[in-house]
């Protein structure tokens, strides 16, 4: 009786260790196999921030978003993270992806054509830019960890 | 006066060409990197997507950049980073409005490496408070490298740490800045 217990105490104990390592070892968003919670285009999505940005930052960041829209640029200047940043129907308003900087995505990017629909996958962070700023007037939809879907 | 206007145009042409000594100077890809050391931990996070610009006429500098997007190693790091300590759905930002003190003594049009202070207003979690630091800014090919290191006080900025946590965090907390500004107009 009293080994069954002790064997009970101690696969609880190792059951609860495991949680704790398996918790804080949890690994980062699995853009890729994760489902998207949302997909509209990069003028619904801009235009959600541009309008109300306190309401789009809790709806939406920290979520997977597919977003579709035109090409604008190629953004390669901080090989720590390729950028593209996709049009809005601001002539200084973008949706700014940011990627892994892995060869397979970078070459994914160089072979992207400017002004092509694209449609991207990823974890949206929010509005970056301020009114108050006079020389960071312009603004970007942040979205991190992005892989390219077409 | 045929040839004064030539001569003109010609030294015009030849100077929007040499150098890039006026305007603004400007990315959207800096880097800042946070690091924080004690005994029990240490933690660091990176954000390569920080906007910022400065202007070469009177040495204005600005940064902002998006709290959520500093990645960390540990995905339950950075989620505690967010949500408990910066709540940074309802302080999505971190600002700086400055200036470069010595902006007449850094040749923009000219290589080399350039020392000025920087001093200006932090703003974290709604709270704004004075920084100085020393910014070393080199200039190679038309294109400015500037770096600056300084440390805060999370307590400063209502950052709240729960006492059990608090062995983890340095309360003087390293931010290094490294950017790559290139010439906008």
């Amino acid at each position: 009786m009293r080994k069954i217990t002790i064997l009970s105490i101690s696969f609880i104990v190792l059951g609860i260790l495991l949680f704790v390592y398996r918790m804080f070892n949890k690994p980062h968003t699995d853009v890729l196999n994760t489902k998207a919670t949302v997909e509209m285009t990069a003028i619904e999505l801009f235009t959600y921030f541009d309008t109300n940005e306190d309401s789009a930052t809790i709806k939406y960041s920290d979520q997977i978003i597919v977003v579709s829209g035109v090409l604008h640029s190629k953004d390669l200047s901080n090989e720590l993270e390729p950028q593209i940043l996709i049009k809005t129907n601001e002539d200084d308003g973008f949706i700014r992806c940011g990627f892994k900087p892995k060869p397979e995505y970078l070459n994914n990017i160089n072979s992207l054509k400017e002004s092509s629909t694209i449609k991207v996958k990823g974890i949206c962070k929010g509005l970056n830019g301020d009114d108050d700023l006079e020389l960071l007037s312009d603004k970007d939809v942040v979205l991190s960890s992005s892989i390219l879907i077409e | 006066m045929k040839k004064t206007i030539i001569y003109s145009l010609l030294f015009t042409i030849a100077t929007a060409f040499t150098t890039h000594s006026g305007g603004i100077y400007k990315t959207n890809t800096g880097n800042i990197n946070f690091y924080s050391h004690t005994p029990v931990e240490d933690i660091t996070a990176d954000n390569h997507k920080v906007k910022t610009a400065f202007s070469a006429e009177n040495g204005k500098i600005q940064f902002s950049c998006l709290i959520k997007d500093f990645e960390f190693k540990k995905a339950l790091m950075q989620e505690h980073f967010n949500e408990n300590y910066m709540e940074s759905t309802t302080y999505p930002k971190a600002t700086f409005d400055g200036t470069i003190s010595s902006i007449s003594t850094i040749d923009l049009g000219k290589d080399g490496t350039y020392t000025s202070t920087v001093v200006g207003k932090l703003t974290i979690k709604d709270v704004t408070k004075d920084v100085t630091t020393l910014g070393t800014f080199t200039v190679k090919n038309g294109l400015v490298n500037a770096k600056a290191t300084f440390n805060l006080n999370p307590y400063d900025y209502n950052v709240s740490i729960p006492k059990m946590v608090a062995p983890k965090i340095s309360d003087s907390i390293k931010i290094s800045i490294d950017i790559d500004y290139t010439h906008q107009h």
